[in-house]
C-alpha cells in the first residue's frame, strides 16, 4: 500500500518517471510517453513521443480522458468524405431491399448467374458503403487526436459484438456503431449497456427481436405489417455469396422464447461466465426481455416494446424478484441491476486490464478498476483513470509485452509513416487479410485480445508483406510521408533515425546489425529507406506495444 | 521439425510422457480403431463445406420412392437419368464420375443427417456445424481446431491445419495453429522478382532470429520453415497426375492445392475448403440446370482429386457437409426452401464405401420434420466424431464436441474399422 501512496504522490506531482511495482528500474519520460502512446493510442507518430514527454505524460492522459475537449477537426473533415455517414439505417435498408428485388427478378427470369456476385449498380453501391464503413474505423483510429476514445470504441465494439453480415445487421450495424457504441464509449457503463440492449442491431444479432412469451400472438394489424418480413417470396437483401444468408429474417414466425440474448448478456456483456448465474437465470432473463423488439426491421426501424409479446408472469433473477405487470421497465431494472453487479464490475474491469496492461491481467489492476467503478458508479473514464494510475500499468514487466492486434498493427504502421488514407477500402482490407475483418466476427465474444489468437506463421508473413507495402507507399488510396526520416545518406544515421522516429528507441542491437547488413550495397537512398522502414515495421519490435 | 514448443507449452510437457496412464488413453482405446493402412501421421482429413444448404434429395436421389416424384413434379431427377446405387438411392447424373469410387467401395453417402438444432438460418446453422456445438453460439473455436488442440500426438507442422480461402473459417478458428491460404503460389513474402523475394525473406528471417521473443519467435520460425518447404514444392510447377482434370474455379483450385500439399508431404493433416451456390430457392433444375451445374463442378473436382492422389488416396478421407437440407416439396418458383436433414459424402481409401448410410426416415409427411422436411436421424456430430476417431485416431471426442456424448453404437459406419 505504501508504494501505491508514494506512487500516487508522484503521479499527482506530474512526475512521469514512475516506478514499476515489480521492478525498480524507472521509466524515463520518453519510455513513459512511448508506453502510453502504445496502449492508450494506436502508437506514436514521428516526433510524438518527444511532444508527449515534454508536455507531461500525465497531462496527456488527463486530456485523453476528456475527448470532448480535444479538437479533432481533421477527422471531422475526413468524415465528410464518407458517404456512408450520410445514409441512415432507413436509407441503407431501402438500398438493400432494392438490391434484393433486382436479384429476385433476375432469378425469376431464369438468370442462372444470379448466385454469382451481383455487379449491378445498386449492389456495388451497397458493397461500397459497407467497405467504406470498415475503412472509416481505420481512418479514425489513425488520424484522430482522440486516441483513447478510438481505442475504447474498438474495445466496446468487440465487447458488444454484432455481425455486419447477418441479415438486417447489414444495414443496422453502421447506425449501431455511430449512435450506440460511439455515443457511450466514454460515458457510464449502465447507459452503454441499456443502449446496446435497445439497439436494433443487437436485438437482431442475438435474436431477441423475435423472442415472445409462449403462446403470445401478435395483434392483427401487426401480422399484416409483418407479412413481407416472414413472407416466402421476398427475402430482403442478397448475400454477396450465400455464406451469408437471406432468410435469417424470414425463417419462421416467432414461436416462443429465445434465450440467445439473455445468455450472452450474462456471460459476455455483464457478469462473465463465472459470474454466479445458472440456466434458470438465463431463462428468467429471456422472459424479462420478451417483447423487446424492432419496429419494421426490414425498413431499418427503431427499438419497439411489444406489450403483446411480453411474458406477464413473475420472474426472479439472481434471487431478485421482478414482479409481473411492469412490462418494459422490468428489463430496464434488470439492466441496471446487472450493470452495477460486482461480478460485472470484475468481469469488465478484467477485460479492460487485459486490453491496457497484460494478456493475463494482474489482480491489482482489476482491484483498482473495480474500486473506481464502485466509487464512481461505473463512469468508464474513472475506471480507466484508475488503471492508468495503478502500478501494474507502469510495471516494467508489462511494458512492450502485448502483441498488437491486426487493427493495432496496421493503424500504428500508418501513424509511423504518416499515412494519409482516403475513403477507398484498401487499409481495411489489409486489416482483414491479417485476420480481423472489421465488424465481421461471427461469434458474440468479439475479436480476442490475447496474442495467441493473432500470432501464427501465415499471419506474421502477411504482417511483413503489409509492412513492406505500407513503407513503400504501395497500398492504394494512401500516401505516406517519410520526410521525418531524412538521414538517408549514411546507413548508421538512417537506422538511428528509424529507431528514433518509428520504434521509439526500442530497436535491439541485433536488429541494428541485421539492418546494417541488409542496407549495405543498396545505392539508391530512397530504396534503402523504404526497405529499412519496411523491415522495421514488419520486424519483431514493432509487433509489440 | 520435431515436437514443437507448443506441445510442451500447451500440454505442460509432462503429459506427453504419461499418455499411457491418463484418461486420454482410455478414450483412445474405446474409439480409436485405427485401420492398419499407413502410419498415423500420414492420415489426412479434407472437409468440404457446401455453403448455402445443398438439396440432399437431388444429390443422392431416392428414385425408388414415388413420393419423391409426386412432391417434385418440376425438379425431380427422372429415374432414367439417375445413376442407381442400391435400387432405391442413386447419384444425380452430374455426379456420375463418382460411380467408380462407389463401386470400389471408396465412396459412401449418409442420408438424413443434420443438426439437432431446428434453425433454418444459414448463418446460425453454418455456425453450429463449424463450432460443433448446435444451439450454443458462444463457443469460441471450431471443432477442427479443437481436434488439433487435443490430439497432441500429431506434430504441429506449419501446414498441419490449412483452410483454402482468404479467411480462416470458423471451423478452424482457435488456439491451435492453423493457416488460411488464399493462393499457395503467393504464400510467403511477395516481391516483384524471385531474387528480391528471397533476399527479403532472408532479411526478415534474420531479424526475427535475432530479436523475436516468445510466440513471435516460434511462429516466425514456423513461417520461414513453411516458406522454405513451399519453395521446395514449387507450386508454380505443379502438374496433376494420372490425367486428373480439375474444373476451373475456386473449388477446383483449392482441391488441386490440397492434393499438391498432400503429395509434397509437408505435414498436412486437416484441410478445409468451401464452395457456395447451393441455396436454390428459384429454378433449381433437375438433371440439368442450376443445381446440376454446381453438382457437376463438385463431382468433377472430387473425381480429379481422387485421380490425382492415386495411391495416396489410401490415407485420405474427404468429408462433405452442408448446414441443412431443403424442403421435400418444390416451391412455387421451381426451387426448394430451407429444410432440415441433408446428405453428406465420405470419400477416400479408409472409407467403408458402396453404401448409403444412416437410418432413412422416408418421405412420408407423417415422418417429416415439422411436416415438411426430411427428418434428421443422424446427428452430424456422430459422423464427424467417427471420422475423427476412426480415421485420425482422435483421443478425446468429448473435448472436441463439448456437451455431446460420443457413442460407438451411433457411428454411422463410414470408416472401415
Amino acid at each position: 500500500m505504501k508504494t501505491r501512496v508514494l506512487l500516487l504522490i508522484a503521479i499527482v506531482a506530474g512526475w512521469p518517471t514512475v516506478v514499476g511495482a515489480q521492478h525498480a528500474a524507472p521509466l524515463t519520460p520518453q519510455d513513459s510517453a512511448l508506453h502510453v502512446l502504445n496502449r492508450l493510442a494506436y502508437g506514436p507518430r514521428p516526433g510524438e513521443i518527444e511532444r508527449v514527454a515534454r508536455a507531461g505524460v500525465l497531462r496527456w492522459i488527463d486530456a485523453q480522458l476528456a475527448p470532448d475537449k480535444i479538437d479533432d477537426q481533421i477527422v471531422a473533415r475526413r468524415e465528410r468524405e464518407f458517404d456512408v455517414l450520410k445514409s441512415d439505417r432507413g436509407d441503407l435498408a431501402r438500398l438493400y431491399a432494392e438490391v434484393q428485388r433486382a436479384r429476385q427478378e433476375r432469378k425469376r427470369m431464369g438468370d442462372t448467374a444470379a448466385d454469382k456476385p451481383d455487379d449491378s449498380p445498386v449492389a456495388l453501391k451497397g458493397r461500397r458503403l459497407a467497405a467504406q464503413f470498415q475503412q472509416l474505423a481505420v481512418v479514425r483510429a489513425a488520424l484522430s487526436e482522440r486516441q483513447l476514445y478510438e481505442v475504447m470504441v474498438d474495445f466496446w465494439t468487440n465487447h458488444f459484438n454484432v455481425y455486419f453480415a447477418k441479415g438486417a445487421d447489414r444495414f443496422l450495424t453502421p447506425d449501431y456503431i455511430e449512435h450506440t457504441i460511439r455515443r457511450h464509449a466514454m460515458g457510464a457503463f449502465e447507459d452503454l449497456l441499456i443502449a446496446t440492449a435497445q439497439s436494433p442491431a443487437m436485438l437482431f444479432y442475438l435474436d431477441n427481436w423475435e423472442s415472445v412469451a409462449p403462446g403470445a400472438t401478435p395483434p392483427q394489424a401487426m401480422r399484416l405489417q409483418a407479412r413481407p418480413l416472414f413472407g416466402r417470396r421476398r427475402p430482403l437483401f442478397p448475400p454477396p455469396r450465400d455464406r451469408v444468408p437471406t432468410d435469417s429474417m424470414r425463417q419462421r414466425a416467432p414461436r416462443g422464447i429465445n434465450e440467445n440474448y439473455a445468455r450472452e448478456l450474462l456471460e459476455l456483456h455483464t457478469l462473465g461466465v463465472d459470474g454466479g448465474y445458472d440456466q434458470h437465470d438465463v431463462i428468467e432473463v429471456a422472459r424479462i426481455f420478451t417483447g423487446w423488439s424492432i419496429k419494421r426491421p426490414q425498413q431499418g426501424g427503431d427499438f419497439e416494446f411489444h406489450d403483446w409479446a411480453h411474458d406477464t408472469g413473475d420472474k426472479q433473477v439472481l434471487g431478485v424478484e421482478f414482479a409481473r405487470g411492469h412490462g418494459m421497465d422490468e428489463g430496464i431494472r434488470l439492466l441496471k441491476l446487472l450493470a452495477n453487479h460486482p461480478a460485472t464490475m470484475h468481469h469488465v474491469s478484467r477485460k479492460l486490464c487485459q486490453r491496457f496492461v497484460n494478456d493475463d491481467p494482474p489482480d491489482g489492476c482489476v482491484d483498482d478498476a473495480v474500486a473506481a467503478w464502485q466509487r464512481r458508479h461505473g463512469d468508464i473514464r474513472e475506471v480507466l483513470r484508475a488503471i492508468f494510475q495503478g502500478p501494474d500499468f507502469w510495471a516494467a514487466t508489462n511494458v512492450r509485452t502485448k502483441v498488437k492486434t491486426p487493427l493495432e498493427f496496421v493503424v500504428s504502421a500508418m501513424r509511423a509513416v504518416v499515412a494519409e488514407p482516403d475513403t477507398s477500402p484498401r487499409l481495411a482490407q489489409v486489416v482483414a487479410r491479417l485476420g480481423e475483418p472489421l465488424y465481421l466476427h461471427v461469434a458474440p465474444d468479439g475479436y480476442p485480445e490475447r496474442e495467441d489468437a493473432w500470432v501464427n506463421s501465415a499471419a506474421l508473413l502477411e504482417r511483413m508483406n503489409a509492412a513492406m507495402a505500407l513503407a513503400a507507399g504501395k497500398v492504394q488510396g494512401m500516401t505516406v510521408a517519410l520526410d521525418s526520416i531524412d538521414s538517408v545518406a549514411d546507413i548508421e544515421a538512417l537506422i538511428g533515425a528509424i529507431d528514433d522516429r518509428i520504434l521509439g528507441g526500442t530497436m535491439s542491437q541485433n536488429t541494428k546489425q541485421v539492418l546494417t547488413r541488409q542496407l549495405s550495397g543498396i545505392s539508391d537512398p530512397m530504396q534503402a529507406r523504404a526497405l529499412a522502414v519496411g523491415l522495421a515495421l514488419g520486424g519483431p519490435e514493432f509487433q509489440r506495444q | 521439425m520435431t515436437i514443437s514448443r507448443r506441445v510442451f507449452v500447451k500440454s505442460g510437457g509432462l503429459a506427453l510422457f504419461s499418455l499411457g496412464l491418463d484418461p486420454l488413453f482410455l478414450a483412445r482405446a474405446a474409439f480409436a480403431v485405427r485401420p492398419s493402412a499407413g502410419p498415423p501421421d500420414r492420415r489426412i482429413l479434407v472437409c468440404l463445406f457446401q455453403r448455402g444448404a445443398v438439396d440432399g434429395l437431388n444429390m443422392i436421389v431416392p428414385h425408388g420412392d414415388p413420393l419423391y416424384y409426386r412432391e417434385r413434379p418440376r425438379i425431380a431427377v427422372p429415374a432414367t437419368d439417375v445413376v442407381d446405387l442400391d435400387g432405391y438411392f442413386g447419384l444425380h447424373p452430374r455426379l456420375a464420375g463418382l460411380k467408380p469410387l462407389w463401386d470400389s467401395k471408396r465412396l459412401a453417402a449418409i442420408h438424413a443427417i443434420g443438426s439437432p438444432d431446428a434453425t433454418r438460418s444459414h448463418f446460425d446453422a453454418q455456425d453450429y456445424m463449424e463450432s460443433g456445438t448446435p444451439g450454443v453460439k458462444a463457443t469460441p473455436d471450431g471443432w477442427l481446431n479443437r481436434y488439433c488442440q487435443h490430439d497432441r500426438e500429431h506434430q504441429d507442422t506449419p501446414f498441419r491445419a490449412v483452410a483454402f480461402g482468404p479467411e480462416l473459417p470458423r471451423i478452424l478458428a482457435g488456439t491451435a495453429p492453423s493457416l488460411a491460404i488464399a493462393d499457395l503460389q503467393a504464400f510467403g513474402l511477395r516481391a516483384p522478382q524471385p531474387a528480391a523475394r528471397d533476399r527479403l525473406t532472408r532479411a526478415f528471417e534474420e531479424l526475427y532470429a535475432a530479436s523475436a521473443t516468445g510466440l513471435l519467435s516460434t511462429s516466425s520460425q514456423e513461417a520461414f520453415q513453411a516458406v522454405q518447404t513451399l519453395r521446395r514444392v514449387d507450386p508454380t510447377q505443379y502438374q496433376p497426375a494420372n490425367g486428373a482434370d480439375y474444373p476451373r474455379g475456386r473449388l477446383g483450385k483449392a482441391m488441386l492445392e490440397i492434393a499438391q500439399l498432400i503429395k509434397a508431404d509437408v505435414g498436412l493433416q486437416v484441410a478445409f475448403a468451401d464452395v457456395t451456390g447451393w441455396d436454390t430457392h428459384v429454378n433449381q433444375g433437375a438433371s440439368e440446370g442450376q443445381l446440376a451445374a454446381r453438382l457437376a463442378e463438385l463431382g468433377q473436382t472430387l473425381t480429379a482429386f481422387a485421380q490425382d492422389l492415386g495411391e495416396k488416396l489410401d490415407d485420405v478421407v474427404v468429408l462433405t457437409m452442408s448446414e441443412f437440407g431443403r424442403t421435400v416439396r418444390e416451391n412455387g418458383n421451381s426451387g426448394t426452401d430451407h429444410g432440415h436433414a441433408t446428405a453428406m459424402l465420405v470419400l477416400g481409401g479408409p472409407v467403408s464405401g458402396g453404401k448409403v448410410l444412416g437410418a432413412w426416415p422416408g418421405l412420408d409427411p407423417a415422418n417429416r420434420f415439422e411436416g415438411r422436411d426430411v427428418a434428421v436421424t443422424t446427428d452430424f456430430r456422430d459422423l464427424f466424431a467417427e471420422v475423427l476417431a476412426r480415421h485420425l485416431g482422435a483421443p478425446d471426442l468429448s473435448a472436441i464436441f463439448p456437451g455431446f456424448t460420443p457413442d460407438l453404437a451411433r457411428f454411422p459406419g463410414a470408416i472401415s474399422a
